[in-house]
């Protein structure tokens, strides 16, 4: 039985060296973080006004979009926009082809098991007078990447 | 149901095992409020770890032996009745016959789901949550969670254990061991999230899986033990290890006695007690109504366990309780 907090203990000291050796906890299973910081952010939007608006031509705009932009600013990464239907821009971000999916999502999104949500960010009501929720999608298990996002919209700010 | 003294069907308790029924309910209550606590504090924290998951659902089965011993020691405490002429005790093997097979269900269920996950490489995403203002991993919370739910049942478990010997209770025996290897489900599901922490995504199914089968080798051993027992097989110690001394003791009293010339017992495990069947070949053939009274309270004397004590004087033992002449109880006489 002293076994136990023992190896507690050593699970601890265990997480607590790698930690100490430059790996970040969280860490992204496929680097998305590392590869976007600096990089390129592939990011695929769907439109829902007024979250994303997309006009002929040009970027998209809309308060996701100025978000999304504000973030790609913090970490250094340049955006590549993507559009698209929702199911067609889930389909890519489980493959791999894009980091981020924003479209006036919600907590109640039925993509759960093929996209990680943020916490949600914001609130609005609709037209029945419920609050939804709103979230934006990200790659499952890029758990650095998602982390960073959350803190972003979540502090306002991401910068460490 | 008088609560001046505690008792098992008609068996008044001695002191000593009187104190030790109460200790086990009132250790058995704190760990009902334990679990109710951690299950909710895990299941604030769950996320979408698998391995956290199975680790909240070990939790929610471990309410079921509890209750199930706070419940079998109310009826139990019934005096047997024209419609249930043998008394309430079997509810102890029922209670534990439900609680294996739950857990034995529950845990296969997690080892497919874990497996499945592990299989199509789902790569299990842990965000961040809001605590005091900052936002931190929800992985760190997880993993203190479960640190948390480390030391006390490691405790209830060896007091748990030290209770049922005493007690001969093998639902608070079966819970004990439980307890005991509880901490491996918490070091397990520490384990997959720290191995999500550093980027391994397998970790927590594997995790999972390592949970889920230390729940299914639970339920096949507490189902074993109940069947066992509903059977009727041989009474043994609690722990299932031999079996029980007192068979022995019990016909070497019998046969102790001048008018006797062999004797052997079926003993049958009724939850805490036993009853006992006592074949009793007379020596000449003759025994008097007195002789088999005077036997009887003498047998009942021997131990608290010993009850519904049954003397069958016989003209030769039937060879399940040690006859040599191949007849059985079941046959007709020749």
């Amino acid at each position: 039985m002293s076994k136990s907090p023992g190896s507690v203990a050593v699970a601890l000291i265990a997480v607590a060296l790698l930690s100490g050796c430059g790996i970040s906890i969280p860490a992204d299973p496929d680097g998305t973080l590392e590869r976007v910081t600096g990089g390129e952010l592939r990011v695929g939007v769907t439109e829902s006004v007024p979250w994303t608006e997309i006009e002929g031509g040009g970027d998209p705009t809309g308060t996701e979009v100025d978000l999304v932009e504000e973030f790609a600013e913090n970490i250094d990464a340049d955006i590549e926009w993507s559009e698209g239907g929702e199911a067609d821009l889930v389909y890519r971000l489980e493959r791999g082809e894009l980091d981020l999916v924003i479209g006036g999502f919600t907590d109640t999104t039925p993509w759960t098991s093929k996209a990680a949500m943020t916490q949600p960010y914001a609130e609005s009501t609709n037209p029945e007078g419920k609050t939804a929720k709103h979230v934006m999608l990200t790659p499952m298990g890029e758990n650095a990447f998602l982390v960073r996002l959350e803190r972003f919209l979540l502090e306002g700010e991401g910068e460490q | 149901m008088t609560k001046a003294t505690p008792r098992f069907g008609r068996t008044e308790l001695p002191d000593r095992q009187a104190d030790v029924l109460k200790a086990s309910i009132r250790i058995q209550w704190a760990t009902l409020a334990f679990l109710v606590i951690t299950i909710v504090l895990v299941y604030l924290v769950l996320g979408n770890s698998q391995a956290m998951k199975a680790a909240w659902i070990e939790d929610l089965l471990s309410l079921a032996p509890p209750l199930a011993f706070l419940i079998a020691v109310r009826i139990v405490n019934r005096t047997p009745t024209m419609g249930n002429p043998y008394g309430f005790h079997r509810s102890v093997g029922v209670a534990h016959l439900v609680a294996g097979v739950a857990l034995f269900v529950m845990g296969a269920y997690l080892i497919v789901d874990s497996a499945s996950g592990l299989l199509s490489a789902e790569h299990p995403p842990i965000g961040s949550v809001e605590l005091f203002g900052n936002v931190i991993w929800l992985g760190w919370l997880m993993m203190g969670v479960m640190a948390l739910t480390i030391p006390l049942p490691i405790y209830f478990g060896h007091r748990k254990m030290a209770l049922a010997k005493e007690l001969h209770d093998k639902v608070l025996y079966a819970d004990a061991d439980m307890n005991k290897a509880d901490w491996q489900t918490a070091v397990g599901s520490i384990v997959g999230v720290a191995g999500i922490g550093i980027g391994w995504w397998w970790a927590d199914a594997a995790a999972a899986i390592f949970i889920a089968s230390s729940i299914v080798r639970d339920g096949v051993k507490n189902v074993r033990a109940a069947v066992t027992d509903l059977m009727d097989s041989r009474a043994t110690t609690f722990d299932d290890g031999k079996p029980h001394p007192l068979g022995r003791r019990v016909v070497d009293e019998v046969r102790a006695l001048r008018w006797v010339d062999d004797a052997g017992v079926r003993l049958r495990d009724q939850g805490h007690v036993f009853h006992a069947e006592v074949f009793v070949v007379p020596r000449r053939g003759k025994v008097s109504l007195s002789e088999l009274e005077d036997a009887r309270d003498r047998l009942i004397a021997l131990d608290w366990k010993l009850q519904d004590v049954v003397l069958v004087p016989v003209e030769q033992l039937p060879e399940e309780v040690g006859g040599s002449l191949h007849d059985h109880q079941s046959e007709r006489n020749r």
